[in-house]
C-alpha cells in the first residue's frame, strides 16, 4: 500500500530524511518511531502529497507520489500534529467542509456517520472551539476519515490526550484495522505502538530498524527466563552444562538465561536446576518493553563509530 | 469551481463570526456614507464655481477608499485566522490545488468589499440626491461610473495580493492588517490627489489610475500566488 525506495529530503543543508526504504502492506497498522526532530513529520507530508521529495521515489494506494499528487490526496486521511479544527465553525460545519472539498457524495450522511461514531452527534451544533482536547482529537481523526481513505496517516494521536481520551482513539484505531485500512501510526507513546501496531519502524533521519515489536525485541536480545532462587546457591551457573543456554547471568538469588526455544529448553533447564539442588520458586519469561528496545537501538545510532 | 466555493462560503461562515471583522464591513461603509451626505448637504449652498464638483469628487474617493480597505480584515484573518488554528496543514491535505485554495480566499473578500462598496455608493446616492435638490452637473457622468464599477474591483484585488503577501510572512492578524494597510497607500494616493482638485472626473484620469493599478496588481498577485503554494505554506510561512 506504501512502498518508497530512497525517499530522501533536504532542507537546505540539513537532511531530514535520508535514504527511506519502506513497505507498508494493505491493512497494516505500521507505528513509525524515533525522537522530535527525527523527519516523521516530514515523512508523513512527502507520503501524504503535500511535500516534494528532494529525491527518492513513493508509491501510495498505487499512485505514484509526484505525478499523481492530486489522486493520493484524495486517497489518503491525515490527522496532524494538532487537530487543526475551525474554531468558530460546529462540529458539523467542520466536517461537511472537508466533506465538500474531499467530494464526499453525501457529505451530510457521511457527517452525521462519524459524528455518531465518535459519539459527538449530541454536540454538533456546538462551536469546535468549545470543545475539549480529546473531543477535538476524535472530531479531527473524523475529519481525516470521512473520505473513507485507505491510507490513514496519524500523528501523534494521542499526544496531551487524557488517559480516558487516549483509551477511545486507541480503541477506534483497533477498530480501523478490522475495516482493513492502512494505518501509518507516527507516536512517542512507547506502550501505545507495542499494544497496536503489526510493525514498527525506528527512524532517526534514516531508518534503524523495521519488523514486528516483539521480533525486533528478539532480534536484539533474545529470549531470556528469569529463574528466581530461594537462595544464592553459589557456582550454579557453571555446574549448570547445558549446550543451549547463550548466556547466564546472576543478580542475586536470580539468574537470567538466555535461551533460543524456551518452550523446550526450560523444563529441561528447571530439571537440572532441581537435580543440583536448587530451591526453584518462579519461572517467568523476561519482558523487554518497546521502550527499552528504542532507548537502546538509539543510543547505538548515536553511539560515534 | 466547486472546490472554490466551498472556500469562499466557510470564510464567510467564518467572518460572520468574527467581531472585528464584521465591525469593519458594518461600520466603515455606513460611516463613509454618513461623512458623504454630511458633506455634499453642508456644501449645497457654496456659490463658488467648481465647489461642487470638488465636493462629490471627495465623495467618490471615500467610495473608492472601501474597496481597498475592507478586505485587508479579511483577508488578513483568513490567512492568520488558519495559521493560529493550525488548520491550513489539514485544508492543504484535501484534493483542493493551490489556485483553487488561492481563488477561494482572495474571492471570498473582494466580493464583500464590492457588494458592500457599491451598496453604500448607492445608499449615498439615494439620500444626498433628494437632500442637494438633484444630481449636480458632471456627477455620475461615464467617467464617474467607470470609476466607482472599474477601479473598485483593481483596488480590491491590489489590496488584497498585499494583505495575503503580508499575511504570510506575519503571525498576528493585527499586525498583518496594519501593515497592509501602509502598503496600499501608494493605490490609493493618486485617489486623493485626484479628488482634492476641482477639474472633472475624466475617463483619462480614471484609465490612468487604472491602467496603474492593473499593472501592480499583477505584479502583486503573482508574487501572491508564488508564495500561495503548498511546498512554500508548509515549508516557509511562519
Amino acid at each position: 500500500m506504501i512502498k518508497t525506495q530512497g525517499l530522501t529530503r533536504r532542507f537546505g543543508d540539513l537532511v531530514a530524511v535520508n535514504d527511506l526504504n519502506l513497505e507498508v502492506e494493505k491493512g497494516e497498522i505500521f507505528g513509525f518511531l524515533g525522537p522530535n526532530g527525527a523527519g516523521k513529520t516530514t515523512t508523513i507530508r512527502m507520503l501524504a502529497a503535500l511535500i516534494a521529495p528532494s529525491s527518492g521515489e513513493a508509491t501510495i494506494a498505487g499512485l505514484h507520489l509526484g505525478r499523481e499528487n492530486r489522486a493520493i490526496r484524495e486517497h489518503v486521511g491525515v490527522l496532524t500534529e494538532t487537530p487543526g479544527l475551525y474554531k468558530r465553525l460546529s462540529a458539523i460545519d467542520n466536517l461537511l467542509f472537508f466533506a465538500k472539498l474531499y467530494g464526499v457524495p453525501e457529505p451530510r450522511k457521511q457527517a452525521e456517520r462519524y459524528l455518531q461514531l465518535f459519539e459527538l452527534w449530541d454536540r454538533r451544533d456546538d462551536l469546535a472551539g468549545s470543545f475539549s482536547k480529546g473531543m477535538r482529537q476524535k472530531l479531527a481523526i473524523a475529519r481525516a476519515m470521512l473520505h473513507e481513505p485507505q491510507v490513514l496517516f496519524l500523528d501523534e494521536p494521542t499526544a496531551s490526550l487524557d488517559p480516558e481520551a487516549a483509551k477511545v482513539v486507541r480503541n477506534l484505531i483497533e477498530t480501523l484495522r478490522s475495516e482493513e485500512r492502512t494505518i501509518f501510526l507516527c507516536t512517542h507513546n512507547l506502550d501505545e505502538a507495542d499494544r497496536l501496531c503489526d510493525r514498527v519502524a525506528l527512524f532517526n533521519t534514516r531508518l534503524v530498524a523495521v519488523g514486528g515489536p516483539q521480533e525486533l525485541k528478539e532480534r536484539l536480545y533474545g529470549r531470556r527466563t528469569v529463574i528466581h532462587l530461594a537462595d544464592p546457591h553459589p557456582g550454579l551457573e557453571d555446574a549448570l552444562k547445558l549446550s543451549f543456554i547463550k548466556k547466564i547471568e546472576r543478580v542475586d538469588n536470580t539468574l537470567i538465561v538466555s535461551l533460543s526455544d524456551p518452550e523446550e529448553e526450560n523444563p529441561i533447564l528447571v530439571k537440572r536446576l532441581v537435580e543440583l539442588g536448587a530451591k526453584v520458586q518462579f519461572v517467568n519469561e523476561l519482558r523487554v518493553s518497546l521502550e527499552d528496545l528504542y532507548l537502546d537501538l538509539m543510543e547505538e545510532d548515536h553511539a560515534p563509530n | 469551481m466547486h472546490r472554490i466555493n466551498v472556500i469562499l462560503l466557510k470564510e464567510w461562515r467564518e467572518s460572520l463570526r468574527n467581531k472585528m471583522i464584521l465591525f469593519g464591513a458594518i461600520f466603515l461603509p455606513l460611516f463613509m456614507v454618513g461623512a458623504a451626505v454630511v458633506m455634499v448637504y453642508q456644501g449645497r449652498g457654496i456659490d463658488v464655481p467648481g465647489a461642487q464638483i470638488a465636493l462629490f469628487n471627495m465623495a467618490l474617493m471615500y467610495f473608492l477608499i472601501l474597496p481597498a480597505v475592507i478586505p485587508l480584515a479579511i483577508a488578513a484573518y483568513s490567512i492568520i485566522g488558519e495559521k493560529e488554528q493550525g488548520s491550513l496543514e489539514p485544508l492543504l491535505a484535501t484534493p483542493i490545488s493551490d489556485l483553487e485554495l488561492f481563488l477561494g480566499k482572495a474571492l471570498a473578500s473582494v466580493i464583500p468589499a464590492l457588494i458592500l462598496t457599491w451598496g453604500s455608493f448607492g445608499l449615498f446616492l439615494g439620500v444626498s440626491i433628494p437632500l442637494v435638490g438633484g444630481i449636480p452637473p458632471h456627477v455620475l457622468t461615464p467617467p464617474w461610473i467607470a470609476a466607482i464599477f472599474g477601479l473598485a474591483p483593481l483596488l480590491s484585488l491590489f489590496s488584497v495580493g498585499v494583505t495575503m503577501l503580508v499575511s504570510s510572512r506575519a503571525t498576528d492578524a493585527r499586525a498583518a492588517y496594519q501593515v497592509s494597510s501602509l502598503a496600499i497607500l501608494p493605490g490609493i494616493v493618486p485617489l486623493i490627489v485626484y479628488s482634492s482638485r476641482k477639474t472633472l472626473v475624466s475617463l483619462f484620469l480614471v484609465g490612468l489610475e487604472g491602467a496603474v493599478l492593473i499593472v501592480a496588481s499583477i505584479i502583486v498577485l503573482y508574487f501572491a500566488i508564488k508564495v500561495f503554494r503548498r511546498e512554500q505554506i508548509l515549508t516557509r510561512w511562519k
